[in-house]
């Protein structure tokens, strides 16, 4: 199910300078970088209309504030802003006539875009807000090729999942890295629950506030992100928070934004047939179906004729009567309108030595769900602070600490989901007007017409599983979340040529939920003797043995980095650089999970605690530490501003693999080649006024997950997917171990992922359109997998290093600004992602199971797309299907075989941003 | 230069912690590897009891609904659908993922190990001995069903990821080995007794013998149609032996603890307590044509009514004659909404069995004995079960079926169908397999679901088998008899 955006209901943003200065008048004089004056150059008061020109000799003369900032900008120079005072000297450089635009790439390192091997697509601010999304992950959703953006649920804080080029390991998360102001970012996935219960917590990604954003740009190639590791493997999201100006006065930034939503998709539905069931076929060969089971839960019934006929159950003698006709929309109409309001306030300020900027973030929503049991809010705070601590020493801290509480919706298929319930309502049965729990027909206790209450009974026509309404009303999931991310750079600069920093960053998370499932046992209202067979047996209870469930996860991450950077002309023409780091992370994460007895629930309904378990309470909790240190380098040389080389190598030690042969190292080089800067100042430069082509080559090494060398037992409990443990331990007070289904293996290797990638970006017309292309190749070897295994072998899963992936693909940005006036702008933009992946190889396994329910299963084999569907389909002889003589049924093949990949052909995006007065 | 020197200096002071780490400390800083969650080995004392409830889950949850409905005991009721596909003889793979699983990867792999944890250790021989007897037990339970199953390649881990599979021959010919390993180790009187870890016998060793006796008996029967001289030939070597058989239930008990009760019973509680199954008019009328007290005690009767049973023709959920139906009872798991199904036994092998297979080993020529009596035990075993021993006399005298039969060639219909109804609801599986054997009970119907399908005669492999295992020897269809049911 997804969202769409309805209406932006208000987006107001006030920007008020704080002052109380008088307007004086201020002289100055605008010059280029070697000090020549710029006639005609222009210089407004920022935000104003009010402005003035340089004479001929550069100088001007404007009644201003002091304080205010002003914008100077002149004909083939970059416009600057300066704060007014008098004697100002403004210097303005050169343009560039290209992309300079600045990124930041791996490690926090400001890059100019012209100097970099790879492709380093960037998202601005404004751009991530148009459109309000709560979530910075899903605005940039079909903004950059390549990317691939996923959301569980529309609702805000349900998971979303970023990942680009396709997927390169064959099992494992696919996502890409997201680094905060150099802080790496966890955004696994939180789903609770199993396959039939899922109930989606949302990922942490999402606890970014996009109004604190300044820029997202997207690393895609792994040579862009050498320097992160193999976390970075998958690309990386390096996103720049906002941070304060100095020598700047104080700016309160206040924002509000009302988003409403609503039900954009749902499954296509056949509107033909009714409540009922298909009972075979007549002797005059017409299909008979059963229309008098009242209390079916699907639509297998007689096509619909219109007629006024009985429904739901006899109450006090009564049955409701409705037309016997399909209600199109109930489905669609049982979903009410979502609402979100996001309220932000920014505050920037800076003085000559220190700045800071700080937000603060509130998001209340109320998701598209009838009631508000799928609330969201999210407050947040964010400090971004710096200061110089003296000509040497420099010092910057960056702090978030956001709070979530929200309740959240079942899935899956079990007893409490929602959609489950609600997809399975006959076509004719109105239930989005159902609504009404206390309506005798529609809810659950009822009174009856001489006043008697019965609590036991439900009314509700369903006798297989409870009303929507009553499972919005009673089940409920809680999540609180508290997280702490923050960095501090400690930075010391004795000479120009050496910046020595040191960083520590740290991701601390703590998420606490409750699962609170009622005890219920209703039996039906209805006497049961209408109908053939009667509908409403005495035995069609409606009933839950209930449930209380704490489950706390606490995920911590602490990571060291010192780097020294060494920079060196060499004559005019060349210049390089050098980078030497080091860097500890440590990971730890604990999760507890305690539940009442699984199979027995609750003795008294209403009382979620555990003291309320009806039989020993159920409790799991889970440790693992994880610990690398690595050592790196880079060297970046630069050729005037035509010819760029990046190198990179890195070491890391894992505490994952084992012992002996823990090390693994990989190198990467990059460059880029600016060619229009061999054609400067030609009639043809007009035309194409940057072009730069580039390649890189890179490795990216990857570890294990903690605890996969060996196989181990754990306490028994043997499950059967319904329940939470048929049978568990201790059995009658007797203990009892099992083998885990999971193979260890002590030699595990480390991965190492080849990528290869050449590109160009075009700028035509003073980049009114410009071109970004890719090709790339990569291959990931041994990658490390749990890859499913025979059972008969004793076990389900293996860890092992296997297979070379390899994916091979094309990207491709347009993006052109087709209207361009002084109060109004269009800019359109296009992507284009072509990307085959292929299993090259697979030792010793023909094929590996990675995922799949039921009877059809994901595999990657050798030769094929990696995530081919394997199933048993039906057999076919010269392209007709066969069917058995006995009944008329389709032949399954006796083996599995492959019916094509999930992986889509290619994907693109088109999109526009319509500017006026900005 | 002293700036430079300083400058040094001041590094230093940041990159020395780094450096310490990756010297001396950094291996002890690394060395965080030891899964803190898990357990690296565990005692055979904790696996045993491990063993035996996987067992009690593979054959008393997934057998269960197969059996009893195949056996023609129960039949999908009118008021849900959750075993229709059962009814229907439209099994996919799939279905089969839990049976072989709670087999091999709960049952078997664990026996393996407590096995090969246990063997040239005095003080756990009767956990080895125990070992192989269960072993043979889990290996016939998956070959009765699935025919042709990975054996001497199964349950080796990384070494063999991609088990071949074995001629069910070679399968009986191994549980064969495996019982005569385990008897000759077993001894009542090794002071290392397992005790209470054994939920079967609580390690009572002789018991054990009379399991293992009485496993072998039932497994050369077993190949009575397929290799009659083979049976023979062990039937007469066991008895050489002057072996004990079972004279008790051999059977795990269930509690009303959550998690401990009955597997069926806790499936369908999780499937929301619907009443799934019904009475199959099959064993009903077999039951009425007898005036069969047992069937009071293994259905339940509609309220209102004392005296009967409401049956559905099997299979006929969907032509509506019965209004309601009578659900099995409590005492065979079969009623969600009954707690007491959760205290329902599982028998791996009933007292009763156990005196059908020796009357049908005398009633063969094979042993010496009373077919006869033997035949009257079991049917007393059978009533002890139900709870009402003392209706076992004026059955004995008035039922036409209880009557042991004076021509020796309808002796062995006469013991399979007494056995049949001593395993109505509690060995629904066992009872299927011996009518795959035999043709008896003689009165089963084609399913009204079957829509034009034949009688399955086994399981069909797992899809987890189908797609995980290279040596897959592809799917064999519902309908194609195992290797002794000729």
């Amino acid at each position: 199910m997804r969202t769409k955006l309805l209406l932006l209901l208000s987006s107001v943003v006030f920007t008020f300078a704080i002052s109380n200065a008088q307007t004086i008048p201020i002289k100055g004089t605008v010059t280029n970088s070697k000090g020549v004056a710029i006639p005609a150059a222009t210089i407004k008061i920022k935000s104003s209309k009010i402005g003035t020109q340089t004479d001929e000799n550069g100088n001007f003369t404007l009644s201003v504030d002091p304080g205010k900032t002003l914008v100077i900008s002149a004909v083939g120079y970059e416009p600057i802003e300066l704060k007014a005072q008098d004697n100002l000297q403004a210097v303005l450089k050169e343009k560039d006539n290209n992309l300079a635009e600045v990124v930041v790439t791996a490690n926090a390192i400001k890059r100019e875009q012209r100097s970099l091997g790879y492709a380093a697509p960037t998202v601005k601010a404004a751009e991530l807000t148009v459109g309000q999304s709560s979530s910075a992950l899903t605005s940039l959703t079909g903004r950059v090729a390549g990317i691939n953006v996923t959301s569980n649920t529309g609702a805000p804080g349900g998971s979303t999942r970023v990942v680009l080029r396709g997927g390169s390991s064959v099992t494992g998360n696919n996502q890409a890295l997201i680094v905060v102001d150099g802080v790496p970012y966890n955004n696994s996935d939180n789903i609770g629950g199993g396959s039939l219960t899922a109930v989606n917590f949302g990922n942490r990604g999402n606890d970014i506030n996009p109004d604190d954003v300044a820029s997202i740009t997207v690393l895609a190639g792994p040579a862009a992100t050498a320097l992160y590791g193999s976390r970075a493997s998958n690309g990386a999201l390096i996103i720049t928070t906002k941070s304060g100006t100095n020598n700047k006065k104080a700016e309160i930034t206040v924002s509000s934004t009302n988003t409403f939503s609503s039900i954009l998709k749902l499954p296509d539905l056949q509107n033909q047939y009714g409540q009922g069931y298909y009972t075979g076929v007549k002797s005059d060969g017409t299909l008979a179906y059963n229309t008098q089971d009242w209390g079916d839960n699907f639509s297998w019934g007689a096509p619909f004729t219109g007629q006024v006929l009985p429904w739901g159950q006899q109450i006090d003698g009564v049955q409701l009567k409705k037309p016997y006709s399909a209600d199109a929309n109930n489905i669609r109409h049982f979903f009410s309108t979502g609402f979100a309001t996001d309220n932000n306030i920014a505050v920037t300020s800076g003085n000559d030595k220190a700045s800071y900027y700080l937000g603060l973030n509130a998001l209340n929503s109320n998701g598209i769900y009838p009631t508000s049991v799928d609330g969201y809010n999210k407050y947040s705070v964010r400090f971004n602070g710096k200061a110089n601590l003296s000509n040497d020493f420099y010092t910057s801290v960056n702090f978030n600490y956001v709070k979530i509480n929200s309740g959240n919706v079942a899935g899956g298929q079990a007893g409490g989901s929602v959609l489950a319930s609600l997809y399975q309502t006959p076509r004719d049965i109105p239930i989005d007007k159902m609504g009404d729990l206390n309506n005798k027909y529609y809810g659950y206790g009822y009174t009856d017409a001489s006043g008697g209450y019965h609590s036991d009974k439900y009314g509700f026509y369903n006798e297989f599983y409870p009303s929507p309404y009553f499972l919005l009303a009673n089940y409920r999931n809680y999540d609180d979340v508290d997280r702490v991310t923050g960095g501090l750079n400690l930075g010391y600069k004795p000479v120009p040529w050496l910046d020595v920093l040191e960083r520590v960053t740290t991701d601390f998370s703590s998420d606490r939920r409750r699962l609170q499932t009622p005890k219920y046992t209703y039996s039906p209202a209805d006497p049961g003797t209408a109908g053939n067979p009667p509908a409403y047996p005495a035995s069609a209870l409606v009933t839950s043995n209930g449930g209380y469930e704490e489950d706390t996860y606490t995920i911590g991450e602490i990571n060291h980095d010192l780097m020294v950077t060494a920079k060196h002309d060499l004559g005019t023409d060349f210049s390089g650089s050098l980078m030497v780091g080091n860097n500890v992370r440590l990971d730890n994460a604990t999760t507890t999970t305690i539940s009442t007895n699984q199979s027995s629930g609750l003795i008294a309904p209403g009382w979620y605690n555990f003291g309320n378990s009806n039989g020993p309470v159920a409790a799991t909790n889970n440790r693992s530490v994880q610990r690398r240190v690595s050592v790196y380098a880079g060297l970046d040389l630069a050729y005037r501003n035509i010819a760029y080389l990046d190198a990179t190598a890195r070491n890391d030690w894992s505490s994952t693999l084992p012992v002996n042969s823990n090390s693994f190292f990989y190198p990467s080089v990059s460059g880029a080649f600016i060619f229009t800067e061999l054609i400067k100042g030609s009639n043809f430069n007009r035309i194409l006024n940057y072009g730069k082509v580039r390649a890189s080559w890179a490795q990216v090494g990857n570890d294990a997950g903690p605890y996969l060398l060996g196989t181990t037992y754990s306490q028994a409990a043997i499950a059967d997917g319904y329940s939470g443990g048929v049978t568990v331990f201790p059995f009658s007070g007797v203990p009892g171990f099992m083998i885990n289904d999971r193979l260890g293996d002590p030699l595990i290797k480390p991965e190492i992922t080849t990528s290869r990638e050449v590109g160009t970006e075009l700028g035509f017309l003073d980049n009114r359109l410009s071109v970004i292309a890719n090709y790339y190749s990569n291959r990931s070897k041994n990658q490390i997998i749990s890859s499913s295994v025979a059972p008969s072998s004793g076990y389900l899963f293996s860890t092992v290093n296997a297979g070379v992936v390899e994916n091979k693909g094309v990207e491709l940005t347009l993006r052109g600004t087709p209207i361009k006036t002084h109060n109004f702008s269009l800019e359109l933009f296009a992507t284009y992602t072509k990307n085959d992946n292929k299993v090259l190889s697979l030792p010793n396994h023909a094929q590996i199971v990675i995922g799949g329910f039921n009877g059809m299963a994901i595999v990657a084999q050798e030769g094929l797309p990696y995530g081919e569907f394997y199933a048993v389909t039906n057999q076919t002889e010269n392209g007709h299907t066969v069917v058995s003589a006995a009944d008329g049924q389709p032949v399954p093949t006796t083996t599995a075989v492959y019916l094509g990949s999930y992986n889509p052909k290619y994907q693109a995006s088109f999109g526009g941003t319509l500017t006026y007065k900005s | 230069m002293t700036t430079r020197i300083n400058i040094i200096k001041r590094i230093a002071l940041f990159v020395c912690p780094a450096v310490l780490l990756l010297s001396s400390g950094c291996k002890k800083f690394l060395d965080v590897n030891q899964d803190p969650n898990n357990l690296v080995s565990a005692q055979p004392a904790q696996l045993l009891p491990t063993i035996e409830a996987s067992i009690g889950v593979a054959l008393g949850d997934d057998y269960y609904p197969y059996g009893n409905i195949w056996s023609q005991y129960f039949t999908q009721s009118a008021v849900a659908s959750q075993y229709k596909t059962i009814d229907q003889y439209l099994q996919v793979n799939a279905d089969f993922n839990y049976a072989w699983m709670h087999l091999y990867q709960n049952a078997l792999i664990n026996d393996q190990l407590m096995i090969t944890n246990s063997r040239g250790n005095t003080a756990l021989v009767q956990y080895l001995a125990i070992g192989y007897v269960l072993k043979a037990y889990g290996l016939q339970l998956a070959t009765d069903a699935f025919g042709d199953i990975p054996m001497n390649q199964a349950l080796q881990g990384t070494a063999n990821k991609n088990p071949a599979y074995d001629p069910q021959a070679t399968v009986y010919d191994t549980i064969f080995s495996l019982l005569e390993q385990g008897k000759a180790l077993m001894n009542n009187s090794d002071p290392h007794n397992p005790g209470a870890t054994d939920l079967i016998f609580q390690g009572n060793m002789n018991n054990w013998i009379a399991f293992a006796n009485t496993l072998e008996l039932r497994a050369y029967l077993r190949l009575t149609q397929v290799d009659a001289a083979k049976a023979k030939a062990g039937v007469q070597a066991l008895y050489a032996s002057n072996p004990s058989f079972l004279t008790t239930n051999a059977q795990i008990s269930y509690t009303a603890t959550g998690g401990n009760q009955n597997p069926f019973y806790i499936k369908e509680v999780a499937l929301g307590q619907t009443v799934n199954l019904a009475a199959s008019g099959t064993v009903v009328n077999a039951f009425v044509r007898n005036n069969d007290p047992r069937q009071f005690a293994v259905f339940d009767t509609i309220p209102g009514t004392v005296d009967t049973v409401i049956y559905l023709p099997q299979g006929a959920y969907a032509s509506f004659t019965n209004k309601v139906c009578s659900t099995p009872a409590a005492l065979v798991a079969g009623n969600p909404q009954d707690p007491n199904s959760a205290l329902a036994p599982l028998f791996l092998i009933s007292a009763a069995e156990s005196y059908f297979l020796q009357a049908e080993a005398v009633a063969r020529g094979w042993a010496t004995g009373s077919a006869s009596s033997l035949f009257t035990q079991g049917i007393q075993a059978s009533f002890g079960a139900d709870g009402i021993p003392a209706a076992a006399a004026a059955y004995l005298n008035y039922a036409p079926d209880a009557q042991f039969p004076a021509a020796p060639a309808d002796e062995i219909k006469a013991i399979i169908t007494q056995k049949y109804y001593a395993m109505c609801g509690s060995q629904g599986f066992e009872a299927w397999t011996e009518w795959r054997r035999t043709g008896y009970p003689s009165f089963f119907v084609p399913s009204a679901a079957n829509g034009g399908r034949t009688y399955p005669l086994r399981f069909l492999y797992p899809q987890s088998e189908l797609t995980g295992n290279l040596n897959y020897p592809g799917t064999v269809a519902e309908t194609t008899p195992v290797w002794w049911d000729k």
